[in-house]
């Protein structure tokens, strides 16, 4: 029998499910003047402790919800609800990283109209929530300074790809072999026009500028769709 | 590992290219995969296989180039090769680097018959 052997082009991209349920997700936010931000960190870098540190500060001036990401548990959730602010636990039973459709399903739980902030805490994980887009303005690294001013060279993507890092636990640097200035300088070789924050969510130290920082993007991107 | 979820995508691909076309078997599956993605070779390797069992890709060869990152400096357009991920233009010290090159993650083509 004569061999029907031949090459099919097809250049699809493996993303493209993701990628059209982010861009509705996007325009959902759009629509509502609600700037939505992906928070990606290892585990223990500080995720939830700096949303627990930041939404007190956020709350008197505006209206925040918060899904958070988890692979079993509603540890994080709990903690976020004890702050009174609306949250959606989504459990991504073993999953690494949240992705787009998960993102939507979360989103009838929240009242649109009164969201100004939506915090999407991503699961701890610095590699694969590089990769899926959820729809979101901006993506935020949370790195603790004791995982080493090596992680910034190791992890490019994610860095590259983020407006903003907060560098967390600044109140070990003393305790800590880590070299803040080789931080700084390949976090800015990676990525010249991201923002560095150093906080401390122990003793309160920079969260004040952060959280004035996080203030101001939300009103540009209100004010921008006026 | 999300290696698992892009290989997801793969299969979609490969489902919605099957039911276009008179296909019996599935012989390669070839990939692009930028070098500024985290996607890994050798995880999406082991899924393919998982994937594959008891379709009409089974034993199907999965080929991986992979894309090396390019940039083009906003500053003097110089386009370069990024190796170190650390984006400075060699000819003018810019920081300011646009990527060109070096985030697909495509599924180039299929070979069937």
């Amino acid at each position: 029998m004569e061999s029907n052997r031949r090459e099919i082009e097809v250049m699809a991209n493996l993303l493209s499910a993701n990628d059209v349920q982010a861009a509705v997700n996007r325009e959902h936010f759009l629509k509502n003047k609600c700037l939505a931000i992906n928070v990606i960190g290892s585990p223990g870098a500080g995720k939830t402790s700096l949303l627990e540190k930041t939404l007190p500060l956020l709350t008197p001036d505006m209206h925040v919800g918060v899904i958070e990401g988890d692979i079993f548990t509603s540890k994080d959730a709990d903690r976020i609800a004890a702050h009174g602010v609306p949250v959606i636990q989504i459990n991504t039973g073993g999953g690494c990283h949240l992705d787009s459709k998960m993102v939507s399903k979360a989103m009838p739980a929240f009242n649109w109209q009164a969201t100004d902030l939506m915090i999407i805490e991503n699961v701890g994980n610095l590699i694969c929530p590089g990769d899926f887009d959820l729809g979101e303005a901006f993506k935020i690294i949370v790195l603790s300074i004791v995982e080493g001013d090596d992680k910034p060279a190791k992890y490019p993507v994610i860095f590259r790809n983020a407006k903003a890092v907060v560098l967390n636990k600044m109140d070990l640097e003393a305790y800590t072999d880590v070299n803040m200035e080789n931080m700084r300088k390949d976090i800015l070789a990676i990525n010249p026009d991201i923002q560095i924050f150093e906080v401390s969510c122990r003793n309160g130290d920079g969260l004040k500028v952060w959280t004035s920082w996080l203030c101001q993007e939300v009103k540009a991107y209100q004010q921008n769709r006026d | 590992m999300h290696e698992m979820s892009l290989m997801g995508g793969v299969f979609e691909v490969i489902e919605k290219t099957i039911s276009q076309h008179d296909i019996k078997l599935v012989l390669q599956v070839k990939l692009k995969v930028g070098e500024l993605t985290n996607a890994d070779p050798e995880a999406l390797q082991m899924v393919f296989e998982a994937f594959c069992k008891d379709t009409i890709c089974e034993g199907a060869e999965l080929i991986i180039e992979r894309v090396p990152v390019l940039g083009r400096c906003r500053n003097c357009q110089l386009e370069f090769t990024v190796k170190t991920m650390f984006f400075l233009c060699p000819a003018c010290q810019d920081t300011n680097i646009e990527v060109i090159q070096g985030e697909e993650l495509l599924l180039e083509s299929l070979e069937v018959e």
